[in-house]
């Protein structure tokens, strides 16, 4: 099952409730290679809609890059890139990465893959002067959204 | 469990098996190439050492693919799949620049990405931590949730749960921390759920590497957690 699949139904169904209130800055999605285009071509069904509704659940206001979805830019991380001695091209590679955030203008990006969550978070904010672009994984974005309730039939915390 | 052996790699063209496995499926094959070069145009690595894709596809039709395998662009290219997205003769780029890098010699492989494959294939994780460390972090990390979330620990190895969670390594490596995320929302959603106390490696870079054997066992071995455990849900975070 995919996580994209997960998260859409356990918010649809109530499982877990979410509040926008905790992210009230513009926030933007990368589509990761893999999740995206690769899952078209391989599977049939690139997992584009579901993240961004994910992401619309939890967040107030929302941005897309351009290009986006199939036509999206990897980050430049991809393929085992960030495990690779190559820095400086992983880098470079990832010049247009940066660009499309800058242009969006969001101050919260939402990567639902590791390799892009690291480049982008740990490396492009750096090289690319945009350290004031908060990166968080998708379950992140949702983790920190949740409201917590004591389920039924249990005792309240006594905190 | 007997590790794989790596070592026994037949001495394969890249043309060869490129186009051996495409018979059947004629649009694969290399020489439809048009040289229109919408693949170099709309990739950020074009350029990189003097390559690009449609270079990268001319070399290995006119035999100079030793050339391609030597040079570091398949490991620059991402394998993103945004050239063959725009192919209009639909060639399989991604599996050309892939399998140019099964075609080093493993020892060559840049950087950790075989070492961590061997140390899968050895330990269960690319980066060889031992099951013991393993689990004492796990319900060390799980008793600092229970003070957010009382009552909380992490299931290992729960028969019958309904979802096997696998993990990356990087997390309990250098990020442990992040592993609350989902088990936060798991425990929310209150879902049963598992990880397990040995291959929960959920990172495969046999896929980087070109490496299919490796992968193969790597999956392998969530497979059988997976029906050892009677989980019905693999849950890959990945």
């Amino acid at each position: 099952m995919s996580i994209h699949d997960l998260l859409k139904m356990y918010i649809e169904t109530g499982r877990i409730k979410v509040d926008k209130s905790a992210h009230p800055h513009l926030t933007t999605y990368h589509d990761p290679c893999n999740y995206g285009r690769k899952s078209e071509m391989v599977f049939g069904h690139g997992y584009f809609e579901e993240p961004r509704w994910i992401t619309q659940q939890c967040v107030e206001e929302f941005v897309d890059m351009y290009p986006n979805r199939a036509n999206n830019h990897c980050c430049g991380a991809g393929g085992g890139a960030w495990a690779s001695p190559y820095a400086e091209e992983r880098i470079f590679y990832g010049r247009i990465k940066a660009k499309q955030i800058k242009d969006t203008g969001a101050k919260l990006l939402i990567a639902p893959c590791h390799n892009c969550r690291d480049q982008i978070m740990k490396s492009l904010r750096k090289e690319y002067d945009m350290m004031d672009v908060e990166v968080k994984y998708l379950w992140e974005l949702v983790a920190d959204s949740l409201i917590l309730e004591p389920r039924e039939g249990e005792p309240e915390s006594e905190e | 469990m007997d590790p794989l052996v790596l070592t026994k790699r037949e001495d394969l063209r890249l043309i060869d098996l490129f186009n051996q496995e495409q018979v059947a499926t004629a649009p694969g094959i290399l020489n439809l190439c048009l040289t229109c070069g919408t693949c170099a145009g709309g990739c950020p690595a074009t350029g990189v050492d003097g390559w690009d894709m449609r270079k990268a596809v001319r070399a290995v039709l006119l035999g100079l693919e030793q050339e391609l395998i030597d040079s570091k662009f398949p490991w620059v290219c991402t394998l993103c799949g945004r050239c063959e997205h725009a192919c209009p003769m639909h060639i399989d780029l991604v599996r050309l620049i892939r399998t140019a890098r099964w075609l080093r010699p493993r020892d060559k492989v840049p950087g950790v990405l075989h070492k961590g494959v061997e140390m899968c294939l050895k330990t269960g994780n690319n980066v060889g931590i031992p099951q013991e460390d393993f689990l004492f972090l796990m319900e060390d990390v799980g008793a600092e949730l229970a003070e957010e979330l009382p009552g909380f620990s992490v299931p290992i190895d729960k028969k019958g749960a309904k979802f096997l969670l696998t993990i990356n390594s990087k997390e309990p490596f250098g990020e442990p921390e992040d592993m609350k995320f989902w088990w936060k929302i798991l425990s929310a959603a209150n879902e049963s759920w598992t990880t397990t106390s040995d291959n929960w490696e959920g990172v495969n870079w046999g896929l980087f590497t070109g490496d299919d054997e490796a992968m193969k066992e790597v999956v392998r071995r969530i497979v059988e957690n997976y029906k050892k455990l009677e989980c019905e849900y693999l849950l890959l975070p990945e």
